[in-house]
């Protein structure tokens, strides 16, 4: 469909809707960054930004964070707006079936872990956990553009 | 005894205005205020602790800050907050939303250039730059910041009032079997697929194809 596009991680080839994904972000994003008051924590970035993540583990670490958006994420961002809603299960539709893809990757040992992209989750991990999970769900979901930015 | 405590209204309307990475914060003065009242800025990467001051943009009176050198980074994002003051009394910090340079600029339209032979048109495009610091630092095309950049061209047939449409991605078009000794005229936009970002287009550049000999 128009706006695919296609990633190449190593032998890993994953087709994403990223013109739909953004344009759902753009539409809400004011309004659930505006939810998170907490300026000087970043789960995805701290302490280092996924642009320091080395390209061969770049396909485990996406891989972890869709299951991790999949997972941790989207269900635990219900809004009183029902358009915001809206938008985040459009979204949440979107990162299922390139979860799907990348989880098929994995299982053709086409995604392989290294040590970087692991510790990089934990780190990922652990400050989503310092927080609650409501905040910390919508941090992560106001964070959206970093992960797309750094994929792009 | 009870402290006497005035408080200026807020600043209003706080927010970046960016242009091929040139990021300026803007506001607009508390609502019913006259002259005298002055400003101070400062900024904060997303995610790490500390706010910054921006020592330019302490007691002025203007309603703008230039923040492209801090903000020339953009794989971070930021804030960025404003208070004013007056005669002693002061607003509260007032805040922008969060700004990410790669996805809240605005693109400008690219350079064209345009030649012409009895037949064919060549038309040629050049992306803007990325705002730099001073003239010495190196020149960044916004094509090395969106490597998905793409242009829209529009070919118009002046007496037919014919007109193509084209998308393309190098920076170089030529535009066969035209009519000797018409005037053509060329208009161009920068289109970036995602992040979405759309430039406005050119105005007109008009040439005429040479006449049969």
């Amino acid at each position: 469909t128009a706006g695919n596009r296609i990633f190449h991680f190593g032998a890993c080839r994953v087709s994403m809707s990223m013109t739909e994904i953004r344009a759902g972000f753009t539409a809400i994003k004011a309004n659930i960054q505006a939810r998170d008051p907490i300026r000087t924590l970043s789960i995805l970035s701290y302490p280092h930004s996924l642009h320091k993540v080395k390209s061969s583990d770049r396909c485990c670490i996406t891989h972890h964070l869709f299951n991790f958006y999949v997972d941790r994420v989207f269900k635990h961002c219900k809004t009183e707006d029902s358009y915001v809603n809206r938008k985040i299960s459009s979204i949440a539709n979107s990162f299922l079936s390139v979860r799907r893809k990348l989880r098929q990757c994995n299982e053709h040992n086409q995604c392989m872990c290294g040590q970087e992209s692991t510790e990089k989750f934990k780190q990922i991990l652990a400050n989503y956990e310092g927080l609650n999970v409501t905040s910390a769900a919508m941090k992560s979901l106001g964070e959206l553009d970093i992960l797309l930015d750094w994929m792009e | 005894s009870g402290e006497l405590y005035c408080s200026l209204l807020n600043p209003r309307n706080v927010r970046f205005e960016s242009v091929n990475m040139k990021n300026v914060l803007h506001w607009s003065a508390p609502e019913g205020t006259g002259n005298g009242i002055l400003y101070k800025v400062k900024y904060s990467v997303y995610g790490v602790g500390k706010w910054i001051r921006k020592p330019e943009c302490r007691n002025i009176n203007r309603t703008w800050c230039d923040l492209s050198s801090e903000t020339s980074d953009y794989e971070e994002q930021y804030y960025a907050s404003v208070k004013a003051f007056l005669n002693g009394m002061f607003s509260d910090w007032v805040e922008t939303t969060r700004f990410n340079p790669l996805t809240d600029t605005k693109i400008d339209p690219p350079m064209l250039s345009v030649s012409s032979t009895e037949k064919s048109i060549s038309i040629i495009l050049t992306a803007p730059a990325k705002w730099k610091n001073s003239p010495e630092e190196e020149s960044i095309s916004l094509l090395q910041v969106y490597p998905g950049l793409q242009y829209n061209v529009s070919v118009l047939n002046k007496k037919t009032k014919k007109r193509w449409f084209f998308s393309i991605s190098n920076h170089t078009l030529v535009v066969p079997w035209l009519e000797p000794g018409t005037a053509y005229c060329v208009s161009a936009q920068i289109h970036v697929t995602t992040p979405l970002l759309d430039s406005d287009f050119t105005k007109e550049h008009c040439i005429a194809t040479l006449k049969d000999k």
